[in-house]
């Protein structure tokens, strides 16, 4: 077993049963994987630690661009909406845009519809 | 909230069975919620990081990025399986990741990744071999050697990836336990 040290930033995990030194535990990384489509059959060991990686920098990336439309409110708080203006606003966002606007029920019923209007 | 499913941390897959996962979702409805997404926490705790100390984060924001993670991991992953279906491999492997990830405009992650590959190759030899007896079969052979063999094979590779991030990591012992 490593011992925490320099590498103390990364050994966050652990919530959910060991992590190890990733973040992000590899086995639920791996059922999204394999959730992700039929004909993911097999994952080679190293594939969910370079999701470990990827997604905590794609989870800090969109934590930084939602953080930024927060701001641009002048607002302390992070919301869902805020996520959403970051997804819209960002080109490398265009696969969430759906997922986000889908999930917004109730105050963005508009913006819903619209995509879902564009979609089809 | 007329979209149920769609929110990870709303129902928490109680509700005794019921499909209530399978309506829109693209992923089926055999999968259990809590298969779907990242633990919410390690997903605050990343996001955190990326925001000032007087930042607070609403438990929907934390949702919506849970999904979000969810969702980008399918992405990738799909492009990285057609990779692999036109070449004619069975076994998804961390450079098709990184070549779906470069295709999709995630290029600015490919270094740090490279870096952290090389870190993990170098210092892990347990988590290696855990890893890689999940389902990574024996007729692609090159995954299962490779991940034990790595921090050989891989070692001045790796080299080179750690001295430039400039910030070696000492690992005190190589063996199990």
């Amino acid at each position: 077993m490593r011992q925490a040290g320099a590498y103390s930033g990364l050994l966050c995990g652990g919530t959910s049963g060991r992590t190890g030194p990733h973040s992000l535990p590899l086995a639920r990384i791996k059922k999204i994987m394999k959730g992700s489509s039929d004909e993911v059959k097999m994952i080679s060991g190293e594939a969910p630690i370079v999701f470990s990686k990827a997604c905590e920098l794609f989870i800090q990336e969109l934590a930084r661009r939602s953080w930024n439309m927060t701001i641009q409110g002048k607002r302390r708080t992070l919301h869902k909406e805020d996520v959403a203006s970051a997804v819209i606003a960002t080109d490398l966002f265009d696969f969430l845009v759906t997922l986000v606007s889908s999930s917004d029920s109730g105050s963005s019923q508009v913006a819903t519809t619209a995509t879902v209007m564009e979609m089809e | 909230m007329a979209d149920g499913p769609g929110s990870p941390g709303g129902g928490g897959g109680g509700g005794g069975g019921s499909h209530e996962s399978g309506d829109h979702s693209p992923r089926g409805s055999n999968i259990r919620e809590q298969d779907r997404y990242l633990p919410i926490a390690n997903i605050s705790r990343i996001m955190k990081k990326a925001l000032p100390a007087n930042g607070k984060i609403a438990k929907d924001a934390k949702e919506t990025v849970q999904e979000c993670v969810s969702e980008f991991i399918s992405f990738i992953t799909s492009e990285a399986s057609d990779k692999c279906q036109r070449e004619k491999r069975k076994t998804i492997n961390g450079d098709d990741l990184l070549w779906a990830m470069a295709t999709l405009g995630f290029e600015d992650y490919i270094d740090p990744l490279k870096i952290y590959l090389a870190r993990y190759r170098e210092g892990d030899t347990k988590g290696s071999a855990k890893g890689g007896d999940t389902s990574a079969s024996k007729k692609d052979g090159q995954s299962n050697p490779n991940a034990q063999l790595a921090h050989q094979g891989s070692f001045s590779q790796g080299v080179s990836y750690t001295n430039s991030q400039g910030q070696h990591m000492m690992v005190p012992m190589q063996g199990p336990e």
